[in-house]
């Protein structure tokens, strides 16, 4: 069943914060959720911006007694109470609270915007602290710096615990091993060759399947068997053009590049997303943009067996963040061309086009490769290089799957499934009810496997949706994204402040504090 | 080579006897004269070298050495075969570590005692180049990096350096003088891909001397490097030069707006003594912003026949540490650890037997390159609070209680092993 999104948030260490803040929508009970794109907030609210001293100032709130500090005034109250003094609670006044929203004190952020103001407190000092401040906190083992002292500590927590794994099988209990081995790694190399190669096998099935999405996708949307409507969806499948999926992921993943997004995105509607139509209309743009799990996740659970090219393009969906990094990271729009070699560029962005196994993605991913904006500064390299080793095992299935016609060996599982719905569309497909099945990851024993791989990397959380890792836990088989979210959480619980995890989840909502991690998973 | 089934005919045999009894009376004069010396400091200077060792009843392999060494210094041919004779009835390179050292330093001293020193040394070195590649190179550096910090203490401690050297720089330009194949930079482009501010360009000017590194292989490193920066999000170029003389302005194309940064691992040991200090003229004219030094701590300067014996000892002394090191890094039958040793064995004959020609290795301490650097002028650059913390936590993750890290300021930093000083790193500004 689909998971409460605001529980994944707060469960994950980091995400200790709130998001009813900038939540202009009550979330609804269980199956329909509305959530606004980080760092977009209600146009209504107060926009407030503190110095950078106070955002820093920790205890600000001094007893005079015995000279404690404190946080916040309320403790201090409750504090002067202990040692006999007058003390007040203020009183909440009404229940009309202007909401308010904060700003980044530093001019070149993005969240110096009150466009892209953060919605509570805490978040935007944590966000200060992580971006712009010292990072004073150093794990003794590994010696990774933390600015939040909670960072640190949840990665203290679980430092040397875990292990990297490599494509090639070698396992590595220290980050640095794991990077240098991988940049001398073959399976670095043979992961674009091999890539290519197949790119050049599929690029007519790609371009065919696209126009089968295309045309057949509206009458199949899945209304008729949804028990929960599913408003949101239907939205996206009926304008399943690759604007709307790469205006919405990029802006989930990139929301301290406006400029660039709107560079990249042609189509004005999708603009408007962009700058922050967020608000409470559920007008079918911004939830398409904004759910990359709640809104749809109904309708997916419901269709995902109807082929529905809603499920499809969710799937696609909650899948397409970790390659939009990828295709981020790998196009140097600032790189002269003379400084690379086109031939060794090319596969991999040919690669992330169809390891998605879908041709709208596809398209919009080389398109967008172009004016990929340049890496965010705090993205986890780490991260990447495991993003790096999971498509290099989705590119893998989507040729098993185009050569063989059947699911088999260390095909991810995810993939597959996208696929298989994808296949599903074609009537023709004799082997669509089989990759389904692979799909929920029954019987297959390489899921497990790559499920553990997965875990034992310590996934991001925002690969929580990748169904790989749903199916080794056995959890949700067939609800799409949303029971991802879940186990996301559970990863991020485990590995709250992680290498991969802490740094995938700023990488992946940037500027924001923790609360976002739910949104990408 | 004959020496394998020779000995499994001779040994013992003959001379087993005498062999014996002259190597327990051996370790009884060298273990008392030993104790007695006990005393001496730990500078390692003079006559004393290796005496530490003597508590060890195992460690022949020095004692025999140096006898012989003596001998050949001393010109007596009768005494010196006796020796070299009983050393080559020990002695093996896939034996235990003692054995090894014997036989990798018989190897040199006969190669002096006979003048052939630098024919020796090409021909090993032809028949290490007949098994190069790419292959063979990285797991041979990749595996020595994870059994122990040997190479990876200098890379933490100059990446550390370079890194704060180029904060908020935006083009980055790093000029590297080193034999570690770009090992020592995947861990750099994942720090500059992590930086809190904009993500840098880094220009790489690899130094590649055609003789130790043969071009393919220099090639498959450098597309492995610009696909792990693409990976990492990096803007990256890669260039290589092949001669010392290519290091300046024009040649490297450096331009105004970039920073940069030299960085010299095991390098200067393979300049000719005379282009030492030129080199370093050379550095300072790149107006870098950083220059770090790494080198393994030994003095091998010999040039006349006194310095022969003191220089041997010195050389025993450094490997007598090195082979132990990897003795207790690798498992027993690493083909790695094979060929590193072999490594070792022609740097041997370059130190031993090349007599002041073209292959003959020169090595300094840190004091002495640190002399060198300071004349140029360069200025010691302490590394940062943080960086030793980095460093410390590397040497945490290897065999405990082996090695640790020794402050020497001002200039640099020494890695030792049980105690002794092996590598120094250091870091200058102009």
């Amino acid at each position: 069943m689909p998971v409460d999104l605001d529980n994944v948030s707060t469960a994950s260490g980091e995400a200790s914060v709130s998001s009813s803040g900038n939540q202009t929508v009550p979330p609804k009970p269980t199956t329909k959720k509305k959530r606004n794109l980080p760092g977009m907030p209600d146009p209504d609210a107060e926009v407030i911006a503190l110095s950078p001293k106070t955002l820093m100032a920790t205890n600000r709130f001094v007893c005079e007694i015995c000279n404690k500090g404190f946080q916040r005034d309320q403790n201090l109250q409750l504090h002067r109470r202990g040692h006999n003094l007058p003390w007040k609670l203020r009183q909440r006044s009404s229940k009309e609270v202007r909401k308010r929203v904060y700003v980044c004190p530093e001019p070149t952020c993005v969240h110096h915007d009150p466009s892209r103001a953060l919605g509570d407190l805490t978040g935007i000092k944590k966000h200060f602290c992580r971006k712009h401040g010292e990072k004073k906190w150093k794990c003794d083992k590994c010696s990774k710096k933390y600015a939040v002292q909670s960072d640190w500590k949840a990665h203290s927590k679980i430092c040397g615990t875990r292990e990297y794994k490599c494509d090639c099988g070698t396992l590595f209990s220290r980050r640095d091993s794991f990077i240098t081995h991988r940049a001398f790694c073959d399976a670095l190399a043979e992961e674009s060759a091999r890539s290519h190669t197949q790119t050049v096998a599929k690029a007519s099935p790609e371009s065919d399947s696209k126009a089968v999405t295309g045309d057949a996708s509206p009458p199949a949307a899945p209304a008729t068997e949804t028990p929960a409507p599913p408003p949101p969806a239907v939205p996206v499948s009926s304008q399943s053009n690759s604007v709307v999926v790469a205006s919405s992921v990029l802006q989930t993943q990139n929301p301290e590049l406006p400029e660039n997004c709107s560079q990249i995105i042609e189509e004005p509607q999708a603009n408007t997303a962009m700058n922050g139509s967020c608000s409470s209309t559920s007008t079918s743009t911004s939830s398409s943009t904004s759910n990359s799990n709640g809104g749809a996740s109904s309708s997916v659970f419901a269709s995902l067996f109807a082929s529905s090219s809603a499920s499809a393009t969710t799937s696609l969906h909650s899948q397409t963040p970790a390659f939009t990094d990828l295709i981020r990271a790998m196009g140097h729009p600032d790189h002269p061309a003379d400084l690379s070699r086109p031939s060794s560029s090319e596969p991999i962005s040919l690669c992330l086009a169809t390891s998605h196994g879908s041709s709208i993605f596809g398209t919009g991913a080389q398109e967008r490769r172009q004016y990929a904006p340049p890496p965010q500064p705090a993205m986890s390299a780490t991260a990447l290089l495991q993003k790096a080793a999971q498509m290099g095992a989705a590119a893998t299935n989507a040729s098993f799957l185009r050569g063989l016609g059947i699911v088999s060996s260390s095909a991810s599982t995810s993939s597959g499934q996208q696929d298989g719905l994808q296949w599903g569309q074609q009537p023709v497909e004799p082997d669509n009810a089989s990759v389904p099945a692979a799909g929920l990851g029954l019987g297959l024993p390489c899921d497990g496997s790559s499920g553990l791989k997965e875990l034992m990397m310590g996934t991001p959380s925002m690969f929580g949706p990748k169904q790989t890792t749903l199916d080794f836990l056995g959890l949700g088989m067939a609800a799409g994204g949303t029971p991802g979210g879940g186990l996301s959480a559970l990863i991020t619980s485990i590995g709250g402040g992680l290498d991969v995890t802490a740094a995938a989840a700023s990488f992946g909502n940037a500027e924001f504090p923790g609360k976002d991690i739910g949104r990408n998973t | 080579m004959d020496d394998g089934e020779k000995k499994e005919e001779w040994k013992w045999k003959k001379i087993g006897e005498e062999l014996e009894r002259e190597r327990k009376s051996m370790q009884k004069t060298w273990r008392s004269r030993s104790r007695s010396s006990e005393s001496r400091g730990g500078g390692g200077e003079g006559e004393g070298e290796g005496e530490g060792e003597g508590e060890d009843e195992g460690k022949w392999a020095g004692k025999v050495l140096r006898e012989c060494a003596k001998a050949i210094s001393e010109r007596d041919s009768k005494k010196t075969q006796h020796l070299m004779w009983m050393l080559n009835e020990v002695a093996t390179p896939y034996g235990e570590g003692e054995q090894k050292v014997a036989w990798y330093f018989l190897q040199a001293l006969f190669c002096r005692a006979t003048q052939s020193g630098e024919r020796c040394y090409k021909t090993l070195t032809a028949v290490g180049r007949k098994n190069e590649s790419f292959e063979a190179a990285r797991s041979l550096i990749l595996k020595f990096q994870e059994v122990s910090p040997w190479t990876t203490f200098g890379h933490v401690a100059s990446n550390g350096a370079i890194l704060e050297a180029f904060e908020g720089e935006g083009k980055l330009h790093i000029i590297d003088v080193s034999n570690t194949l770009c090992t020592q930079w995947p861990t750099l482009l994942e720090a500059l891909a992590t930086r809190n501010d904009e993500t840098p360009q880094l220009k790489l000017s690899v130094l590649a001397l055609p003789l130790p590194v043969p071009s393919s292989l220099i090639k498959e490193v450098g597309q492995r490097m610009e696909k792990f920066a693409r990976l990492m999000g990096v803007p990256f170029q890669f260039n290589v030069i092949s001669a010392f003389s290519q290091i300046t302005k024009e040649a490297l194309g450096l331009q105004d707006d970039e920073a940069i940064a030299v960085n010299c691992v095991g390098a200067f040991r393979r300049v000719q003594v005379q282009e030492r200090d030129n080199l370093i003229l050379s550095f300072k004219s790149l107006s870098p912003k950083v220059v770090t030094v790494v080198e393994e701590e030994a003095d091998f300067s010999i040039s006349t026949q006194e310095d022969f014996l003191k220089c041997f000892h010195e050389c025993l002394k450094f490997y007598t540490l090195y082979f132990e090191m990897l003795e207790e890094s690798f498992p027993p039958t690493s083909n790695e650890r094979l060929m590193l040793e072999r490594e070792c064995s022609r740097s041997i004959i370059r130190v031993l037997a090349c007599c002041g020609g073209d292959c003959c290795e020169i090595r300094e301490r840190g004091v002495q390159w640190s002399q060198r650097l300071t004349n140029a002028p360069f200025s010691p650059t302490p590394f940062s609070d943080d960086v030793l913390d980095d460093v410390k936590a590397l040497l945490k993750r290897y065999q405990p209680g082996c090695w640790s890290l020794l402050l020497s300021p001002p200039s640099g930093i020494y890695l030792t092993w049980k105690d002794q000083p092996v590598v120094w790193a250091s870091a200058w500004k102009p």
